[in-house]
């Protein structure tokens, strides 16, 4: 579903974010992609989402060459992709259910059929009882919740998640990570961005780290019997 | 062979479906922009009034221009000649030279108006009645008013070359000079008009491209995160290109009742005005047609100027 080759972004100003990376994230595979602060993961992942155009190399994502996206496709590209952002960007001039519906209105869905993947959205990180609320009103976690039920609510094929457990106490960690995990186990593919060490560690993903801006390890998904050896 | 009826009729089904869908989906957006304005009730009627002010200057010009077309239209149907007679001429011998006259083939009537007469219908037009007659002597000379056969205005100047050399004419007025000087004025108000309506568009693009620019920065936030979540830039243009409408719209509305009030004060002293000149001519500018086009206008100028403005600061702004 991803497939990076090879792939560099330089800044304007000659600075280096990402150097020759090269990997694939298969249909249904899960993977983190961990680092130091300022490593590269938030590039990475907005090189996917074409918030940024890398240098050189080759990104297909979803069968799309991102380096060669019309701008008036990219709109169409994002659709396919789900993406949890760590600031969250909820709009705080509507509701919780209006925010989560963002994606649909946007695709253009039926209003009865939106509102019924919204509720179904907001049940699965369970906020459902809070949809009328203003998301100012929320705390820090549900917030963050309610930004992972925007970016699950389109059944995208992809979903990128920057921090998504970073406000979160390890329950509630644990709980959105189950929630990726569903969405896993029907063939999602999951791009997981994140420095919570323990997290990552306890879950035996694949995890891919970045050292600035150079992937120096990518560590398989370990299967039950290897777990030990870990 | 069955399924092929049926796969036309899903066809068309699911095109009656997205039509329908992209109805609601405008109407919920024209919604929305439309609370939206009425959530800021006083910056968006001031703008309206900008709008409405800036088009009711051309628009009254051309009001002014479409009576002056009007009045000049009841004019050419009065190709009359007006002789003053000396005023050493007693009635009789102007009777008779109005008789005269109207044997002639190249005339068709003759009104003979004596100078008691004529004082009396001026003064009793003209409201200063006591004062005139109160006047030691008839200032009026004994007036002919001669209507030529012909329509054509070098037969109608011959003619009142011809009639002015008479010995009883003192003076030869025809109708036909200010006629053209008020068809000059009319066209002078008409390109002075398009100029300015042309001057007032550009104003209003600047005006609404402003405004909805303003707007744009104010949303700046929720357009980062529609175009994140794959809003396409007509998307989010949508809402804008609607307060554009609507700003237009209103303004147009607020131009005609505005128009209306100015039509309608003038109309008071007009009407005295045009009784002195016993004129049937009525006064133009009341009606649905023009209405309609003012706020026409208002909306599309509204709409282009908010699609200029949304294409130029949408399109700037990160995809």
């Amino acid at each position: 579903m991803i497939t990076f080759d090879k792939v560099s972004m330089r800044y304007g100003d000659g600075g280096t974010a990402l150097t020759n990376i090269s990997f694939e994230i298969k249909k249904g595979e899960l993977a983190f992609v961990t680092g130091h602060s300022g490593a590269g993961k938030s590039t990475l992942l907005k090189l996917i989402l074409a918030m940024e155009k890398s240098s050189g190399g080759q990104l297909i994502v979803n069968g799309v060459n991102v380096n060669r996206i019309t701008r008036r496709r990219i709109p169409y590209h994002r659709r396919q992709i789900g993406t949890v952002f760590q600031d969250h960007q909820l709009l705080l001039d509507r509701t919780v259910f209006d925010n989560v519906a963002l994606p649909l209105e946007i695709a253009g869905f039926d209003p009865r059929d939106a509102a019924r993947r919204v509720r179904a959205a907001l049940d699965k990180v369970g906020l459902l009882h809070k949809e009328r609320l203003n998301p100012a009103k929320l705390s820090g976690g549900e917030q963050q919740r309610v930004g992972i039920a925007r970016a699950v609510v389109n059944r995208p094929r992809i979903i990128l998640a920057d921090e998504p457990t970073g406000n979160l106490d390890p329950e509630l960690s644990a709980e959105v990570m189950r929630v990726f995990e569903q969405f896993k186990s029907v063939g999602v593919s999951l791009l997981v961005a994140s420095h919570d060490a323990s997290l990552i560690t306890s879950l035996h993903y694949r995890t891919l780290t970045l050292d600035h801006g150079r992937l120096v390890a990518d560590q398989p998904e370990l299967k039950h019997g290897q777990q030990a050896a870990r | 062979m069955a399924s092929k009826p049926r796969a036309k009729q899903d066809r068309s089904l699911v095109r009656i479906h997205a039509i329908r869908q992209w109805l609601l989906t405008h109407g919920r957006v024209a919604r929305s922009s439309g609370w939206r304005l009425l959530a800021q009730p006083g910056s968006s009627l001031l703008t309206a009034f900008v709008i409405a002010v800036s088009l009711l200057l051309p628009a009254l010009l051309f009001a002014l221009n479409s009576n002056l077309t009007q009045l000049l239209a009841e004019f050419r149907q009065d190709r009359q000649i007006s002789l003053y007679l000396q005023d050493t001429l007693k009635e009789t011998e102007g009777l008779q030279v109005s008789e005269d006259l109207l044997s002639r083939p190249d005339i068709a009537a003759v009104d003979f108006i004596s100078s008691a007469q004529g004082l009396l219908e001026f003064s009793a037009a003209s409201g200063l009645g006591e004062v005139l007659l109160q006047l030691p002597s008839n200032p009026l000379p004994a007036t002919i008013l001669v209507t030529p056969v012909s329509e054509e205005a070098a037969l109608i100047d011959a003619l009142a070359t011809e009639l002015g050399l008479h010995p009883a004419v003192a003076l030869v007025q025809i109708d036909r000079l200010w006629r053209q000087r008020l068809q000059a004025i009319s066209r002078l108000i008409s390109v002075a008009g398009s100029g300015l309506g042309v001057i007032v568009v550009l104003g209003l693009f600047v005006i609404v491209g402003n405004t909805i620019k303003l707007a744009i920065e104010n949303r700046r936030m929720e357009i980062s995160v529609i175009k994140l979540v794959g809003g396409t830039d007509s998307y989010i243009a949508r809402p804008f290109l609607y307060s554009g409408l609507f700003y237009g719209s209103v303004g147009g509305l607020l131009a005609t009742v505005l128009q209306l009030i100015v039509l309608y004060l003038v109309n008071i002293p007009l009407r005295d005005l045009l009784k002195l000149y016993d004129s049937a001519f009525v006064l133009q500018g009341f009606d649905l047609s023009g209405a309609m086009l003012l706020i026409l206008a208002g909306a599309s100028i509204g709409w282009v100027a908010a699609l200029i403005a949304s294409l130029r600061h949408i399109w700037s702004l990160e995809p």
